[in-house]
C-alpha cells in the first residue's frame, strides 16, 4: 500500500514536473510583460506551481503603494488620501493616449486586479494534499456544493422545527431577489479561481435556486448574497430637465446632442407650428436633402407633435448627415422636457436618446484604408 | 351652367371673346359667388376646385382654389412658358390646374386697373426658389391672354444666354452676336399664341434682309416673322424687328402689349458663352438681349411688363440669393427701377389643404399613409409648404 501511495506520489510529481516545464517556457514570456486578468486566458486553475511567488506579489504591493505616494506627490496631493479615481485621472493626464482600445491605455493598478488569483500550494512538505476533496480535482467547486447543500439542511430542520412549533406560518423569510441577478460562470470561476463546466455552472445555480424557493431561507440570506449582482438600471442615470418659461410664458427646453464631429444645441418652444430655424436659416435652405429632413422630423413624428412646437438651434462641424443626426440627438433631448416618462422609455427604446458612437476608423499603415488593402498583384 | 356657356365663347372668335366676358362678368360673378359659397358646406372634398375658368373673374374667395384650362387654350395660350413639371403634371392628370394665390389677384387687380396712356409699368415677380414665380407669370398671361392683349411671353431669359451652340456674328451690326436657334424657336411660339394679331399689324419701314430679300413697308408682321423661320440666319433680327415695331405701334391703341419676361435677371448677369478667341460674352453683345432690353425700358405706353427673377436658372449666383437688388445687380436695379415689387411666398395653411386634397384627388398619392392625417403633417413638415419640394415629394409616394 504504501508502494502504491509512493506510486501515486510520484505521478503527482511528475505530473507536477511537467507542468513546471510547460508551464516554464510560458512563465519566461509571462515574468516580463505583467496583463490583466482579462486579456490573459481564463488560467485560473493555474494548475500547480504558482508563476507569482507570494514575495514576488508582496513586493509589487510595496511597489505601488510608494508609487502611489510619489504619484501624489507630483499631482501636488494628499498621499494618505489619494484613491484609486486620482491615481486613474493622473495617470490619464501624465501619459495620455489616442489609443481607441481602453483596455491598451497606460494603467496603474493594484497588483491584486493585474495578476491574476492564484491559489497556494495546496500540499504541505509531505506532500499530502490540505483539502480533503483534493482529489476531485475541483476541490472548491465541490466543498461550495457541499456547503450550499449542508445550508440547505439546515433551513429544512429549522422549518420543521417551527412546523412543530406551529410558528410556520408567520415567520416566513424570503430573500428579496428583485434587481440582482445570479453570478456568471466567469464570475463564479472567478471567485473560486477553478475552473468550471457548463453543467457544474448549472448545477451550483439549481442548488441555490433551490434554496431560495425555501419560506425561511432569510437566515442564510447574506451567504446567498454573495452569489448574486446587482442590476444597474438604465433610467435612474438620466437626468430629465424641467421646463423653463420665457418672458411671453411660453415654454422652452434646450438639449444637446452630437454625431461624428458635429455638437448640436436646440430650444424647442412650446405653442408653435412646426417651424425650425437651424443657425438662422431656415431649416429648408439648410437641408436642401430630404433625408436629413426627415432625420429632423423623426423625434417630434414620434411624439405625434409635428405641428406643435417651434425649434431654434446651432450645430457646427461635421458634414451634412452628422449635423442632421446631431439636431436630432438634441431635440430628442430638448423634447424629454415635454412629455411623460413612459414615453421617454419609448424613445430611449426607439434609439433616439442614445448617443451613436460610430466615428471614423483611423486607417492602418499597409493598408489603403481602415480596412481596403493595397490592390493585390500576383507578383 | 357655367360649362355650356364657356363652350360657347370659346367657339366664337377671339376677339369677339373679351367683351362678351366683360358684358356678363358681373352676372357670371355672382353667380359663382353664391355656387362657391355653398359648395364647401355640401361638398368638403371639393373645396379646393373651383369652376371659375376666367383669370378675369377671380377674386378673393377663389384664394386657394384651383381653376382648370381646357387643353386646347393652353396649347394655344402656352406654346412655351409653363414649367417642365408642370407640362409632364398636365399630361399625367390630363388636365391643367392652376392655383388662384394672393400675388396673382394682387397683380391681376393691378393689370385690371392699368392706365394706358401711362408709360408701362414694370412688375417684378420676386421669392425664395420654387415658391411659385413661374406659375403666378403664367396666371397673368391667361387673363392677358383671355383679355385679348399682345403677349409677347419670353419663357426663360437664362436660356438666351448659357449653352449656345451657333454663335454667329452679327450681319446687322459687326459687334454684336446672333443666336439663331433659341430665335427661331422662339419666333416659332411666338406665332402660335399671337397668330391674329401678326395678320393686322403693318410695319411702318422697310426691311432688307439681303441683297434679295426684304419686306416692304405695310406688310403684315407674320411676313417678318415668316422670314424669321425660313432664313434662320436671318432670325435674331427678325426677333429685333419685332421687338421694335410692336413697341411702336402700342402708344397708338390698336392693341395691348403684355411683356412678359421669366428669369429677367439674365440680361444683366454674366453668360457662359465665349468668343473664338476664349474671352467671355458679355449679354451686351447678344443680339437678342440687347433688344430685349430696349423692350423692358418704360419709354412706352399702352400695356405692361410682368417679369420674374429666377435663380434656378441663373449663373454665378449663390443658392439663397432671391432678393431683386442681389439677383439684378447694380445696373438690373438700375434700369429696372422704378417697379412694383411682388413678392410670391410658401403656400399658406389654406393653400397648403387645397394642394394636397387636389393630389388626393387626382389619385397621386398612392401611398396608404399618404391619406391619414399623420400623412398630411409629414408631408407638411418635410416640404415646409414649399410648392416646388411638395410637388417633387408628392411625386415619389
Amino acid at each position: 500500500m504504501a508502494a502504491a501511495i509512493r506510486r501515486v506520489l510520484r505521478a503527482s510529481r511528475a505530473w507536477s514536473a511537467a507542468l513546471r516545464a510547460r508551464a516554464a517556457p510560458g512563465a519566461q514570456t509571462l515574468r516580463l510583460i505583467y496583463t490583466t486578468t482579462a486579456v490573459q486566458k481564463r488560467n485560473v486553475a493555474a494548475s500547480g506551481p504558482e508563476k507569482y511567488t507570494e514575495a514576488f506579489i508582496k513586493k509589487q504591493i510595496e511597489e505601488f503603494n510608494l508609487g502611489k505616494r510619489h504619484l501624489a506627490n507630483m499631482m501636488g496631493e494628499d498621499p494618505e488620501t489619494f484613491t484609486q479615481e486620482d491615481i486613474d485621472k493622473a495617470i490619464a493626464y501624465l501619459f495620455p493616449s489616442g489609443l481607441f482600445e481602453k483596455r491598451a491605455r497606460p494603467i496603474m493598478k493594484h497588483p491584486t486586479e493585474i495578476f491574476p488569483k492564484q491559489r497556494a500550494i495546496q500540499w504541505g512538505e509531505d506532500h499530502r494534499p490540505f483539502h480533503f476533496l483534493f482529489y476531485t480535482g475541483k476541490q472548491s467547486f465541490y466543498s461550495l456544493m457541499h456547503e450550499v447543500c449542508g445550508k440547505l439542511l439546515d433551513i429544512q430542520k429549522y422549518q420543521d422545527r417551527l412546523r412543530a412549533q406551529g410558528l410556520l406560518a408567520e415567520n416566513r423569510k424570503l430573500i428579496n431577489l428583485t434587481g440582482s441577478r445570479w453570478l456568471s460562470k466567469e464570475e463564479l470561476e472567478e471567485m473560486l479561481v477553478e475552473k468550471l463546466s457548463d453543467h457544474n455552472y448549472s448545477m451550483c445555480i439549481q442548488l441555490l435556486e433551490r434554496l431560495v424557493t425555501l419560506p425561511c431561507c432569510g437566515i442564510e440570506e447574506e451567504y446567498v448574497l454573495k452569489f448574486r449582482k446587482e442590476l444597474a438600471i438604465q433610467l435612474k442615470k438620466m437626468v430629465i430637465e424641467p421646463l423653463q418659461y420665457d418672458e411671453q410664458g411660453v415654454a422652452f427646453s434646450t438639449g444637446e446632442g452630437k454625431r461624428k464631429t458635429s455638437r448640436a444645441t436646440s430650444v424647442v418652444y412650446d405653442n408653435g407650428s412646426g417651424k425650425i430655424i437651424v443657425n438662422g436659416v431656415d431649416y429648408l435652405c439648410y437641408f436642401p436633402v430630404i433625408q436629413d429632413r426627415e432625420q429632423l422630423m423623426f423625434p417630434f413624428q414620434f411624439l405625434d407633435r409635428l405641428g406643435i412646437h417651434d425649434m431654434v438651434c446651432t450645430v457646427s462641424g461635421g458634414g451634412r448627415s452628422s449635423q442632421a443626426g446631431a439636431i436630432r440627438l438634441a431635440s430628442a433631448r430638448a423634447l424629454c422636457s415635454f412629455i411623460t416618462e413612459k414615453e421617454v422609455e419609448f424613445m430611449r427604446q426607439a434609439g433616439l436618446l442614445t448617443v451613436d458612437p460610430r466615428v471614423k476608423e483611423r486607417k492602418k499603415p499597409g493598408q489603403e484604408g481602415a480596412r481596403r488593402k493595397f490592390t493585390w498583384k500576383k507578383r | 351652367m357655367l360649362r355650356s356657356v364657356k363652350g360657347v365663347i370659346c367657339q366664337g372668335p377671339k376677339l369677339d371673346s373679351g367683351y362678351f366676358l366683360h358684358a356678363s362678368a358681373r352676372a357670371w360673378l355672382s353667380a359663382a359667388v353664391n355656387q362657391d359659397v355653398q359648395i364647401p358646406a355640401e361638398k368638403p372634398r371639393k373645396v379646393f376646385r373651383t369652376n371659375e375658368s376666367n383669370p378675369a373673374n377671380h377674386a378673393e374667395q377663389h384664394e386657394g382654389q384651383h381653376y382648370s384650362i381646357p387643353l386646347q387654350e393652353v396649347n394655344v395660350v402656352f406654346p412655351h412658358g409653363l414649367p417642365y413639371r408642370f407640362q409632364m403634371q398636365m399630361k399625367t392628370f390630363n388636365e391643367s390646374c392652376l392655383m388662384v394665390r394672393k400675388p396673382a389677384l394682387e397683380l391681376l387687380g393691378y393689370l385690371k386697373n392699368t392706365n394706358f396712356a401711362h408709360p408701362a409699368i414694370r412688375y417684378v415677380i420676386y421669392g425664395e426658389k420654387g415658391t411659385g414665380k413661374t406659375m403666378t407669370l403664367c396666371h397673368a398671361v391667361h387673363y392677358c391672354a383671355k383679355q385679348d392683349w399682345l403677349v409677347l411671353h419670353i419663357p426663360d431669359a437664362h436660356l438666351w444666354v448659357k449653352n449656345c451652340r451657333e454663335l454667329m456674328q452679327s450681319s446687322y451690326n459687326k459687334e454684336r452676336f446672333d443666336q439663331p436657334l433659341e430665335a427661331s424657336i422662339w419666333l416659332k411660339n411666338f406665332k402660335t399664341s399671337n397668330d391674329h394679331f401678326l395678320k393686322e399689324i403693318k410695319t411702318q419701314q422697310t426691311y432688307m434682309w439681303s441683297k434679295r430679300e426684304s419686306t416692304e413697308k405695310g406688310r403684315p408682321l407674320g411676313e417678318v416673322v415668316e422670314q424669321g423661320l425660313t432664313r434662320v440666319k436671318n432670325a435674331s433680327d427678325a426677333v429685333g424687328v419685332v421687338l421694335k415695331e410692336l413697341k411702336k405701334q402700342c402708344p397708338l391703341g390698336s392693341f395691348r402689349l403684355l411683356v412678359a419676361v421669366d428669369g429677367i435677371n439674365a440680361l444683366w448677369g454674366r453668360t457662359t458663352l465665349r468668343k473664338k478667341d476664349k474671352s467671355a460674352v458679355s449679354p451686351e453683345e447678344l443680339t437678342l438681349v440687347h433688344n430685349l432690353r430696349k423692350m423692358v425700358g418704360n419709354d412706352w405706353n399702352g400695356g405692361a411688363i410682368v417679369t420674374t427673377l429666377s435663380q434656378t436658372g441663373s449663373l454665378f449666383k449663390p443658392r439663397s440669393a432671391y432678393l431683386p437688388h442681389e439677383l439684378l445687380g447694380k445696373e438690373g436695379f438700375d434700369t429696372l427701377d422704378p417697379f412694383i415689387p411682388i413678392q410670391v411666398s410658401n403656400y399658406s395653411q389654406r393653400e397648403f389643404e387645397s394642394c394636397y386634397q387636389y393630389y388626393l384627388d387626382r389619385k397621386w398619392l398612392q401611398h396608404e399613409r399618404a391619406s391619414t392625417e399623420e400623412g398630411r403633417k409629414e408631408l407638411l413638415f418635410l416640404s415646409n409648404s414649399n410648392p416646388w419640394q411638395l410637388e417633387r415629394i408628392s411625386a415619389y409616394l
